[in-house]
């Protein structure tokens, strides 16, 4: 891997938050994945969440920190505790001085794959393309109705998310 | 922004490899081989410079690409220590010498 000098360099981290716990990605320089993975979380899920993160930021010491938007998009059903659990990691981020982006589900599916309709699957399909060699082998299989969501797919929502943020920042809402 | 103070984390993953597998790849004995590899990810210690020259064999990547920060912060260091010999060699430097002593203030961020 030819790392970028360092005045290219941005390192944006992207949490992703489910029922299980988070997916993370760290993409430097918008072309490197540098960092990557799914923590499932026992117990009180915003606390251990919360811990994984900080732990994540202290190793990789991003830039900017992105989001899904689960507060003011259109749409959104995302569960209470996990709006909770975002404003304590956009608390979080501002302690350390770093700026949030919030991606709404729709935009992220628009930027990615030019249509707001798009699945998971095709995204993370897209994703593993983009990053063959880190995740080719986690891309997970297609899901049926019957099937639970796969706990990789928390990785590839991530992923989405920094390539998102760093391709177009747009239309984003900072700090918010 | 600076780069992180190693790469050997992001470059484990890119293999898919356990930190277990890299450890018994370096060498390491002992029943916590992972904690080992885990410490060298973190920064938490440096490794030796047998096991960086283990860790450029194994991810194909020298050494100071793996250690990017960490080359980073050694590379204005040493050309801090130019600048001082550069102010005490003046008029009985070689050419070469010069030369060297002006690549290396290049590299100076501050």
């Amino acid at each position: 891997m030819r790392m970028d000098q360092p005045s290219q360099r941005t390192r944006i981290l992207a949490v992703s938050f489910s029922s299980r716990g988070f997916g993370y990605a760290v993409i430097e320089g918008g072309s490197a994945l540098v960092d990557f993975g799914k923590k499932r979380i026992e117990g009180d899920k915003n606390m251990g969440s919360l811990a994984g993160v900080e732990k994540i930021i202290h190793r990789n010491q991003p830039d900017l920190l992105v989001l899904q938007d689960v507060n003011h998009a259109k749409g959104t059903r995302r569960v209470p505790r996990i709006k909770m659990l975002h404003k304590k990691v956009i608390a979080l981020a501002k302690e350390r001085h770093i700026r949030v982006v919030k991606i709404a589900g729709r935009d992220l599916r628009s930027r990615l794959l030019g249509d707001e309709e798009g699945t998971k699957q095709e995204m993370a399909e897209l994703l593993a393309k983009q990053f063959s060699n880190e995740l080719a082998s986690r891309l997970p299989p297609k899901r049926t109705a019957w099937m639970n969501a796969d706990p990789r797919m928390d990785i590839f929502d991530a992923v989405g998310l920094a390539v998102a943020a760093h391709d177009d920042g747009a239309a984003m809402k900072l700090n918010g | 922004m600076a780069s992180l103070s190693n790469y050997l984390r992001t470059h484990r993953k890119r293999l898919a490899f356990s930190q277990e597998e890299v450890a018994f790849l370096l060498g390491v004995n002992g029943t916590d081989k992972a904690t080992k590899v885990s410490r060298d990810e973190n920064s938490a210690r440096e490794p030796s410079l047998q096991s960086a020259l283990a860790y450029e064999a194994i991810y194909g990547t020298p050494v100071r690409e793996l250690f990017a920060g960490l080359y980073e912060e050694m590379e204005q260091k040493v050309a801090e220590r130019a600048k001082l010999l550069g102010f005490r060699t003046t008029g009985k430097a070689t050419r070469q010498r010069q030369e060297v002593i002006a690549n290396l203030l290049s590299k100076l961020t501050v």
